[in-house]
């Protein structure tokens, strides 16, 4: 799921008490500043496409939030952060190939999301 | 200017006349400038009735009612009454003070979350942590709370925003929300689907009552030959002594629009959620019917019943929309009769002479003795379904109550900001002795304030609906139900200097609220009634009518 929000304080509180109080589990949660001054992008990552669009129009319905839309993901991306000898490294792709990168450089310590987009 | 003169300016520009709330120590500087302007505070005895007074005086006036509490254990206080604005979609300002944004989040003295606090329980909240944006940021809680769906919006002010300087440009500055979204794409699908029905059904919600259109959905009930049913929240916005208005559904609803809504093809259902209390079990609920639904919010469309159209606007825009598509109707009137004449076989006889007085022989002599434009508010329980059940609502008559959230306590404070808001109404709550005495305090405000509403106290020494349902439910194992002692009611309200009656017998009842009516100071009708009396029918909760408890009804047509 996609929102376009107000880059203010207190808008992911009221953005996940939605999530909350409908009992969705939020996989991933992706948020940032974006291209567009005093706004923010939020993608979030959600099994279930019925309890998103459940959800969907009570979000649109929040003042701090311009656009919600559902984007289907079929494929699973990752993203790991891996700290080796040769220095830090990011890897995104399918969960498949960041799993395999991770597990074959054998680093020292690393993050890896899943179901990332 | 100075903040604290820019908010009172500001709602002065929002022609607030009249405040509910109470002052504390972050509060100072604003009070201080409240004191200098022509808008009249009122001070009750509880934050949480500052905000229920409100939330009265904006269901009877239509327009935004404010409330203001200190930080803290004020904002705490508060939060009720903004939950019970937020259910029922009334538009209340609710101000809070808070410690200086310097110290925010240290736990100065007299700190709360307030904007947490209220966030799930308003249509919007603000924190204003930056002066230049308090303006702009009171006008747009004004503008949220009455654009489209209406609720309360809450505003968290750091004390230091009252002291610090506010420009003109800034004071100036307008402000602009997006419009609320329209959608009648399905409007020929509903039309179309309204036409080939035989047994069509309108059931109105709040939505009807906010948006006052009710004339147009009589009109439209005419059009289509189909009855009505209203929700709790819809009560009176509908004339109750019209032979096509078929009253209250629900768990305590009248049979008639039980069963109206069970047999109907197709339901046009405006402006109502289908809360639990109204459908029952949500999976049996109109399994055999086309729901068109019509809604300003579209987020209520498909959340609890999936309808077949959806439509999304104001209840009076859309069926405005309806009637100028419809062709008169030619299908047989079948459905329309039978329904007209179930509705009367419908209308029993409770005029109930015995003694200990009988709740619904009240409610009758409330129904006869009210003028046509009486207002009357209700607490929870037992008062209140017998209210909803028995009172007749038509003409300028109004029915407030809390139907989202059932805040007992909410009545008798929500009176005094209705009569506030219409002075020349009487205004009767129908109250509960656990609610009353939830909030009897405002017996101060009323007479402190010369607000002259009558409590009709339906006295039974219990909290009353826990015990039916104890009583139904968990075979009459009684706990924390019977008040060990109840106060004398009418000492309590005479010692805040409101007048008070004791009435024992059913043959007094009448003569008692035509004293009611034309007391001018507060007044408490302090009702004892059968403690025994259940009120009945009723559709256990999550079961279908066919489980209904009947009681007295005597409900001769079908169940399902
Ligand atoms: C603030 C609050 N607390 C508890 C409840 C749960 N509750 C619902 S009805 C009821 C009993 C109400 O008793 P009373 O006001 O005496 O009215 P009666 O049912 O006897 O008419 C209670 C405790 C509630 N609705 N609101």
């Amino acid at each position: 799921m996609m929102l376009l929000v107000y880059d203010q304080p207190g808008v992911m509180q009221r953005v996940m008490g939605e999530f909350n109080r409908k009992r969705i589990n939020v996989e991933t949660i992706v948020v940032g500043k974006c291209e567009m001054p005093e706004r923010a992008r939020i993608v979030l990552a959600i099994e279930d496409r019925e309890k998103a669009l459940g959800v969907l129009e009570h979000l649109r319905a929040l003042h701090e939030v311009i656009e919600a839309d559902l984007v289907d993901h079929s494929r699973h991306e990752a993203y790991a952060l891996i700290q080796s000898k040769e220095g830090l490294c990011r890897v995104t792709g399918s969960v498949e190939e960041v799993d395999s990168i991770v597990t074959k450089s054998k680093p020292e310590k690393y993050v890896q999301t899943m179901n990332a987009i | 200017m100075k903040g604290a003169r820019a908010v009172v300016e500001l709602l002065r520009q929002q022609n607030v006349d009249i405040m509910f709330g109470i002052p504390g120590g972050v509060l100072l500087s604003f009070y201080n400038e409240l004191e200098q302007s022509d808008i009249r505070h009122i001070l009750p005895r509880h934050e949480q009735c500052a905000g229920h007074m409100a939330d009265g005086y904006a269901r009877v006036s239509k327009k935004p009612g404010v409330c203001i509490a200190t930080s803290g254990p004020g904002a705490t206080n508060l939060v009720t009454g903004v939950a019970t604005a937020f259910m029922d979609s009334s538009p209340v300002i609710a101000l809070t003070g808070q410690v200086a944004t310097g110290v925010l989040g240290n736990d100065a003295f007299q700190e709360a979350d307030a904007f947490s606090l209220m966030m799930p329980v308003t249509k919007h909240n603000f924190r204003i942590t930056d002066p230049k944006l308090l303006p702009e940021t009171i006008r747009k809680a004004f503008l949220i709370a009455t654009t489209g769906r209406y609720g309360p919006v809450h505003v968290d002010i750091p004390v230091d925003m009252f002291t610090s300087d506010i420009s003109d440009e800034e004071m100036a500055k307008e402000v602009k929300i997006p419009k609320p979204k329209k959608n009648l794409s399905g409007l020929l699908d509903a039309i179309k689907l309204l036409e080939k029905a035989e047994r069509p059904t309108i059931m109105v919600g709040g939505g009807v009552a906010w948006s006052r259109a009710g004339p147009e959905i009589m009109r439209l009930a005419e059009l289509l030959m189909a009855p009505v049913v209203t929700t709790l929240m819809a009560k009176g916005s509908v004339p109750e002594n019209h032979p096509l208005v078929l009253g209250v559904c629900g768990m305590h609803g009248r049979q008639v629009a039980n069963y109206a809504l069970n047999n109907c093809d197709v339901l046009l259902a405006i402006g109502t959620r289908f809360s639990d209390r109204v459908t029952g079990k949500l999976s049996e609920f109109g399994t055999k019917t086309k729901v068109v639904h019509v809604d300003i919010d579209s987020s209520e469309i498909g959340k609890n019943v999936k309808g077949r159209v959806g439509l999304v606007g104001d209840a009076w825009t859309v069926v405005n929309a309806l009637i100028a598509g419809l062709q008169r109707r030619t299908k047989s009137a079948t459905w329309r009769d039978r329904m007209m004449e179930l509705n009367r076989e419908c209308s029993c006889d409770y005029d109930l002479r015995s003694d200990p007085i009988k709740p619904q022989k009240v409610i009758f002599e409330l129904s006869k003795n009210l003028p046509d434009d009486a207002i009357v508010t209700t607490e929870v329980g037992q008062n209140q379904m017998w209210a909803a059940h028995f009172y007749k609502c038509y003409g300028k008559r109004m029915f407030i109550t809390s139907g989202g959230l059932g805040t007992m306590g909410f009545g008798f404070p929500a009176a005094l900001g209705a009569k506030l808001a219409r002075p020349e109404s009487v205004v009767a709550d129908i109250a509960g002795d656990g609610s009353l005495q939830m909030v009897s305090h405002e017996f101060a405000t009323a007479v402190e304030n010369d607000i002259p509403v009558i409590v009709c106290l339906l006295n039974n020494g219990w909290l009353g609906m826990v015990k039916q349902w104890q009583k139904l439910f968990y075979e009459s194992r009684y706990i924390a139900t019977k008040f060990g002692g109840t106060p004398d009611f009418v000492k309590l309200a005479e010692a805040y200097g409101a007048d008070a009656i004791k009435v024992e017998r059913h043959s007094e009842v009448a003569e008692a609220i035509k004293r009611g009516v034309k007391s001018d100071v507060p007044i408490l009708l302090d009702f004892v009634i059968d403690p025994e009396e259940d009120v009945l029918p009723m559709t256990p909760p999550g079961k279908t009518s066919a489980d209904c408890i009947r009681g007295r009804c005597q409900w001769k047509g079908e169940v399902v």
